[in-house]
């Protein structure tokens, strides 16, 4: 999987023995496929139906599986939710979609006070199998509350899991994996990551023998490694490649699970490369970066050059679509980042 | 293909129609988002109306000194199925443009 995206996006004659699709179609047809393989599935939210969603994630979905399976609800993420915990508890998996990370607020009550902990609170009788679909992130010139970066607040909830993909193949086999949870995930789709192609290997979701709740080394390099996930993922694997023009060689690792964090591929990593950048587009103070810098500085300290480096969105409400190419991580501020880590002097 | 229709906006409180003066695009051609369409003329003023989306002219309603009420279809995009009804605009792929250069001195101990 090294490269995977670039190299699929750039040419489709590479020999691996997947099928090129985007993330929408292998979204598609993961949801298709769980819902033929579990009949205890079912998918709702706004314009889920008849539709087939905002981005055409569930399109033909209702059609081919019965309005009893794939439905249309009221504009009402409290109720998506509310709705949610009942069917989980009568025995069905729900997969819910809230249209859009900015409407996940309405919504916090069920999802931290019911969904988080019903498991928990019932002493295991009552489990929570939802896998609560999140377009999430910035990226397509939306208007507010379509480009925000929640998983540090779901990360911190206890009895939440959290995941986004970064490509079409970990999209397809993610959200099948999540399906399959007995315990709540938050799926966050990287929305501007939609229509790139790539190549998914249904059949292995892991060809190098990783674990699915594992990070994923997308490139290897000697030098330093950028964390990241969602759409960051492929913005750090183009950044690597121009950093090896400069002679700096850099590895891409692609965290996938938020929650828990894979620290043990974080240290195996960075023990390697001694100096560490994550990037992410969420705001920077409490980011999910500062969980990351402390599990690399815990499993690395002895080997770390410099002080791990974040590189983020910025402080502020998630900007108007016209300055969000100034608020996410572009790759002027990554090399930055990874320049300010290179040229560290200990004191 | 899909076909997004898109409805003459108020474009002042309480408007209730505007005419049309100028179509500035016609059918056939492909548009940019916030590329103006229009301009048409209220009780208020003339003005250019940008476009929502970007896509392909299929249908303009009104010619000019046409009277178009508010709500009603005024211009008919084409646009490719997936991205059709979408909120936001789908990101362009760019090839990566850089400034920074990295130098540095790495000892391999």
């Amino acid at each position: 999987m090294s490269n995977s995206i670039l190299e699929s996006e750039t040419s489709v004659e590479s020999p691996a023995a997947g099928t090129v699709m985007s993330m929408q179609q292998a979204l598609n047809r993961a949801l298709d496929e769980v819902l033929a393989e579990n009949p205890k599935t079912l998918i709702f939210g706004e314009d889920c139906g008849r539709l087939g969603g905002v981005f055409r994630i569930t399109d033909g979905l209702q059609a081919k599986h019965g309005e009893q399976r794939v439905f249309d609800t009221p504009l009402a993420e409290s109720g998506i939710l509310g709705m949610s915990v009942g069917l989980a508890m009568a025995g069905f998996h729900p997969i819910p979609e809230v249209q859009f990370d900015g409407f996940a607020y309405p919504a916090i009550n069920q999802i931290v006070c019911q969904i988080a902990r019903m498991n928990y609170r019932s002493r295991g009788t009552l489990p929570m199998p939802i896998t609560l679909r999140v377009p999430s992130f910035g990226g397509i010139r939306a208007p507010e509350h379509h480009g925000e970066s929640l998983e540090a607040l779901f990360a911190h909830v206890p009895g939440l899991k959290v995941v986004s993909p970064s490509n079409p193949h970990e999209a397809y086999h993610l959200l099948k994996y999540a399906a399959t949870r007995p315990d709540p995930v938050i799926f966050m789709e990287p929305k501007s990551r939609y229509w790139q192609k790539g190549e998914v290997d249904v059949a292995r979701p892991d060809p190098a023998g990783g674990s699915p709740t594992g990070a994923k080394v997308m490139r290897e390099g000697r030098h330093l490694t950028l964390v990241a996930w969602g759409a960051m993922v492929a913005r750090c694997l183009q950044v690597a490649e121009l950093a090896a023009e400069d002679g700096i060689d850099i590895e891409v690792l692609d965290l996938r699970w938020l929650k828990p964090i894979d620290a043990a591929a974080l240290a195996a990593s960075v023990r390697k490369t001694r100096r560490a950048v994550v990037v992410h587009e969420a705001p920077l103070t409490s980011g999910l970066g500062a969980e990351v810098a402390q599990l690399i500085t815990q499993g690395c300290f002895d080997t770390l050059r410099a002080p791990v480096e974040r590189v983020t969105g910025f402080d502020v409400p998630y900007p108007s679509g016209d300055l969000e190419d100034e608020y996410i991580p572009n790759i002027d501020r990554i090399l930055f980042g990874i320049q300010r880590v290179l040229e560290y002097k200990r004191g | 293909m899909a076909e997004i229709s898109f409805p003459l906006p108020d474009l002042g409180e309480g408007l209730i129609e505007a005419t049309v003066l100028e179509w500035l695009v016609g059918p056939g051609d492909q548009v940019e988002r916030n590329q103006p369409l229009v301009e048409v003329e209220t009780t208020k003023s003339a003005v250019e109306l940008p476009s929502p989306q970007a896509g392909k002219v299929v249908r303009i309603h009104g010619g000019p000194g046409d009277k178009i009420n508010v709500g009603e279809p005024l211009i008919v995009f084409e646009v490719p199925d997936n991205t059709a009804g979408i909120v936001g605009t789908v990101p362009k792929e760019e090839a990566p443009k850089r400034r920074v250069r990295l130098s540095a001195v790495l000892d391999e101990d």
